[in-house]
């Protein structure tokens, strides 16, 4: 599945990388302890958290995760968002919670 | 980082790659202030006025071959999430001091960990650096 589809089903509000959106999605990983990510996260994943920093991109583009899902309708800081694009990893928010997130991709067949 | 010990493991290899022999830990908690400060201090190579300023930020490193630097922005974003911050003293030929500060009520702040053990693996795997770590309760 594409992260343009998820970002759709999902109603995701696009914050960064909205070229990227063809990314096929491999499956999914949630997690807000960074080492983790950076240890379990596989390639093409896409990544449920409420961080906000900086460093979550450089975890992504470590990883080559496909796109960041931000939830409980958290706000990216502009550093964030400036470097994400630069990067061209999406990031996407919702207000649901990660708990939501996951079911819904789960429906949708992402594992 | 699960813990402070595994932040400090991963700022002491940035001392022992800019060749310090001497690192110091040091755990101060302060519960009339509620704040806990960790520093490490080195005496390493030291850092220019440019590379210290851009240390904090994760896609900056000074590794060969790497493009991200996560250690010293981990353990910023560790502090400033718990209330606290963190702040890098350098100067070039001298050494390096990496200030964490943290609100110890905090609910978010890391556990501490076993610093004790830490140090332990540390002074068996680099055997010709000297490490004290001191530990005070105000």
């Amino acid at each position: 599945m594409k992260l343009k589809d998820i970002t759709g089903r999902l109603n995701l509000d696009i914050k960064a990388g909205q070229n990227a959106l063809e990314a096929d999605v491999t499956g999914g990983y949630v997690g807000d302890l960074l080492s983790d990510v950076l240890a379990n996260a596989k390639k093409g994943n896409v990544w449920i958290t409420l961080h906000t920093h900086l460093n979550i991109i450089a975890v992504a583009s470590s990883k080559e995760i496909s796109g960041i899902i931000i939830v409980n309708g958290r706000v990216p800081e502009q550093e964030t968002l400036k470097k994400a694009e630069d990067e061209g990893i999406p990031i996407l928010v919702t207000k649901m919670s990660a708990y939501n997130v996951v079911c819904r991709l789960h429906e949708l067949g992402v594992n | 980082m699960e813990d402070l010990s595994l932040h400090i493991l991963d700022i002491v290899e940035n001392s022992l790659r800019a060749n310090a022999k001497h690192i110091e830990i040091k755990l101060i908690q302060d519960e009339k202030k509620d704040r806990l400060t960790l520093e490490i201090i080195d005496d390493g190579e030291g850092m220019s006025e440019e590379t210290r300023k851009q240390s904090l930020n994760p896609f900056f490193t000074t590794r060969e071959g790497k493009k991200i630097g996560l250690g010293l922005s981990f353990l910023a974003q560790s502090a400033e999430e718990a209330g606290g911050k963190l702040e890098i003293e350098s100067m070039k030929g001298k050494g390096t001091k990496v200030t964490a500060e943290f609100t110890l009520s905090h609910i978010d702040r890391k556990p501490i960990g076993n610093i004790e053990e830490t140090v332990r693996c540390l002074k068996a795997t680099h055997p010709d650096v000297c490490f004290d770590f001191e530990s005070l309760n105000n």
